[in-house]
């Protein structure tokens, strides 16, 4: 296994084109990368362009008219910016599994539940029809779902919410990936729920050593189980911490999402917003994005600049200028 | 175990329901004829009959008394499985219906399948891949043929292929499969020139919508492509909305043929139910009433079956 990271992404830009001529930036500036075995969380109000980054990684950026703009990706020392659709390919599904965001999607309608996860079993060659519906009940089992005989020949309207996502993630890891994307895998899911969602990657990540990348705008669910922080505010990485370091961030905004959480154990009194609504794609502030909504705003964060990668720690950095102002 | 019996269990209300429907269309056609003007007696006797010439033909027919009765005995026949016999020409009404009732269906057949065979790949690229222009070149065609009445479609087919090209016949008719096709492919055209218009319409708004939603994502991801991609994760989930619409129109289409096959003097069964209903031919114009009742019946039966097959979420 090579020291190399899994996934690289640095100063990546992601595009969507509005007309022939118009193109609107949607993500700049995204830098962080994935180890081997490393649960990341990548966090972010809507409109923030994580999903986008996430379709950046299975290569599903063209269904929405957008393109990578610039900027490196890759997975394994594989470019994924110029993967053509043969190596698409090799490693959708095989080497990157991909979990929906629960609130849309689940299994495909029409489809048994039995029937998808034998298809994405059979995109490996190494299985046969012979022994495909024994793997399949395997993969049921490693999900924890109950009965999964029965639920095999069960279509999607007739599973509960955290079944649904449990079959994505039994869908995801199918081929044993390398790294799985789980693009908000348990939004509007029951709380417990949600729970045994995250604790279910957590066994997938020790039992296979599967890395993972987790996207969610709930900062304390995620950081019960992510190794390392990505936060993303209007189209760029604005920071990257250990997840155990959450309580003292280098960054504001870092700091104010996980301020504004509710806590159910210990109630703060007041619930603590962050001010004003997250720049939308197309009207970002000059300077740091952040600095409209900033409690620590000073004069030069609002100067048009390209904001500094300060690193800190061995992973982290943060983009903040006055982070080493900031209160520990 | 289970499960099977739940399906058989609800097909089976559903076939229960679509009785029941054709039991109504067959009160209604009774009552319906009865209630538009016009008399079987005085008109197959002339303008100029006497009125104890006409009591006398009106008991002759079992037309006269009590509309009550008449529907019972109505009932009672067809329970016998004799649907009578006509008035004006005493043939019985099952012989009519076999013998004008295949052209019918050989133009609504070949119509449909015509139309699925364009309607499928225009309505799944259009959908799937079209943009710009070619969107709005299809939604215009479709909107212009969907507005335009089928007679006047026939109209200008006949004033072009049969006035001026005299490619096609204008009227006649030969039973014998291959040789019919040459009386039958013009009001085929027709047909499937309006069919495609609202079918590819469906299917076309069914797959943009079916392409946005996120199982198709994690399909693409998942490694699914080719057929297996095109069959199940866009056509399948998008065809259910297109097969109700299909078997509905099969059966307006029954209704359709009326002017066609009169714009085309073709011998089917919808031209036989236009001299029907104008002799005011009680028998007979229930007859076919019966028939097209109960295909329509049947056809959405079909229909909803199918479509419950293809897409578990349909209610049936």
């Amino acid at each position: 296994m090579s020291a190399e990271p899994l996934v690289v992404i640095d100063d990546l830009k992601i595009d969507v084109r509005l007309t022939r001529a118009n193109r609107l930036p949607i993500v700049d500036t995204a830098t962080f990368s994935i180890d081997r075995g490393e649960i990341i969380g990548l966090i972010g109000e809507s409109g923030s362009g994580k999903t986008m980054l996430c379709r950046a990684l299975v290569g599903t950026l063209g269904r929405r008219g957008a393109y990578i703009a610039g900027g490196k990706l890759t997975f394994d020392g594989i470019d994924l910016v110029t993967a053509k659709g043969s190596a698409w390919a090799d490693i959708r599904g095989k080497r990157i599994g991909y979990v929906p965001q629960s609130a849309l999607a689940g299994p495909n309608p029409v489809m048994t539940i039995g029937a998808q996860l034998e298809e994405s079993i059979l995109q490996d060659k190494e299985f046969s029809k012979g022994n495909v519906k024994a793997r399949a009940i395997e993969l049921l089992n490693i999900v924890q779902i109950r009965r999964p005989e029965v639920v095999m020949h069960q279509y999607q309207h007739e599973l509960s919410g955290g079944m649904k996502q449990r079959v994505m993630i039994a869908c995801a890891i199918a081929q044993q990936p390398e790294l799985i994307v789980a693009d908000e895998p348990t939004t509007g899911l029951d709380v417990t729920v949600q729970a045994e969602i995250m604790r279910l990657l957590l066994d997938i990540r020790s039992e296979f050593k599967t890395s993972i990348i987790l996207v969610s705008h709930d900062l304390p669910l995620v950081n019960q189980i992510c190794d390392e922080i990505v936060v993303m505010h209007a189209g760029s990485t604005v920071e990257k911490i250990s997840s155990r370091d959450i309580t003292r961030a280098n960054h504001p905004y870092t700091r104010a999402l996980y301020d504004s959480r509710i806590d159910l154990v210990e109630p703060k009194g007041e619930l603590t917003t962050i001010n004003g609504q997250p720049p939308t794609v197309g009207n970002w502030p000059v300077g740091c994005r952040f600095s409209e909504r900033c409690n620590f705003v000073e004069d030069r964060c609002r100067l048009p600049q390209v904001l500094p990668i300060i690193p800190i720690g061995p992973n982290g950095f943060s983009t903040c200028l006055r982070f080493n102002e900031l209160e520990k | 175990m289970k499960k099977g019996n739940q399906l058989s269990r609800k097909i089976f209300g559903r076939f229960l329901r679509a009785i029941v429907v054709a039991f109504w269309v067959m009160v209604l056609s009774f009552a319906l004829i009865r209630i538009a003007p016009g008399d079987p007696a005085s008109t197959k006797l002339g303008i100029g009959a006497e009125k104890e010439a006409i009591d006398l033909l009106r008991k002759q027919l079992h037309i006269g008394g009590n509309p009550i009765s008449q529907f019972f005995s109505y009932l009672g026949d067809l329970i016998h499985g004799n649907l009578g016999a006509s008035l004006q020409t005493g043939v019985k009404v099952v012989d009519i219906i076999n013998r004008t009732l295949p052209l019918t269906i050989y133009l609504i057949l070949l119509s449909t399948l015509c139309a699925l065979l364009l309607s499928i790949p225009i309505g799944t690229f259009i959908g799937w891949s079209g943009k710009g222009p070619l969107v709005y070149g299809f939604r215009g065609i479709t909107a212009v043929f969907l507005a335009t009445p089928n007679f006047f479609i026939a109209m200008v087919g006949i004033l072009f292929f049969s006035v001026r090209h005299n490619w096609a016949p204008v009227f006649g008719y030969d039973t014998a499969f291959p040789k019919n096709l040459h009386y039958l492919w013009l009001p085929v055209v027709v047909n499937t020139i309006i069919m495609t218009s609202v079918i590819s319409r469906v299917l076309y708004s069914s797959v943009t919508e079916t392409k946005d939603q996120e199982f198709v994502e994690t399909g693409i991801i998942r490694g699914v492509s080719g057929r297996r991609f095109f069959w199940f994760y866009i056509l399948k989930p998008s065809l259910a909305p297109t097969v109700v619409l299909l078997s509905y129109m099969m059966g307006t289409m029954l209704g359709a043929t009326v002017i066609l096959e009169t714009i085309f003097s073709l011998p089917g069964i919808g031209r036989e139910m236009v001299g029907a209903v104008l002799t005011s031919d009680y028998p007979l114009v229930q007859g076919i009433l019966l028939y097209f009742g109960a295909i329509t019946v049947f056809l959405s039966f079909m229909g909803d079956l199918i479509a419950y097959l293809l897409d578990r979420r349909v209610k049936i």
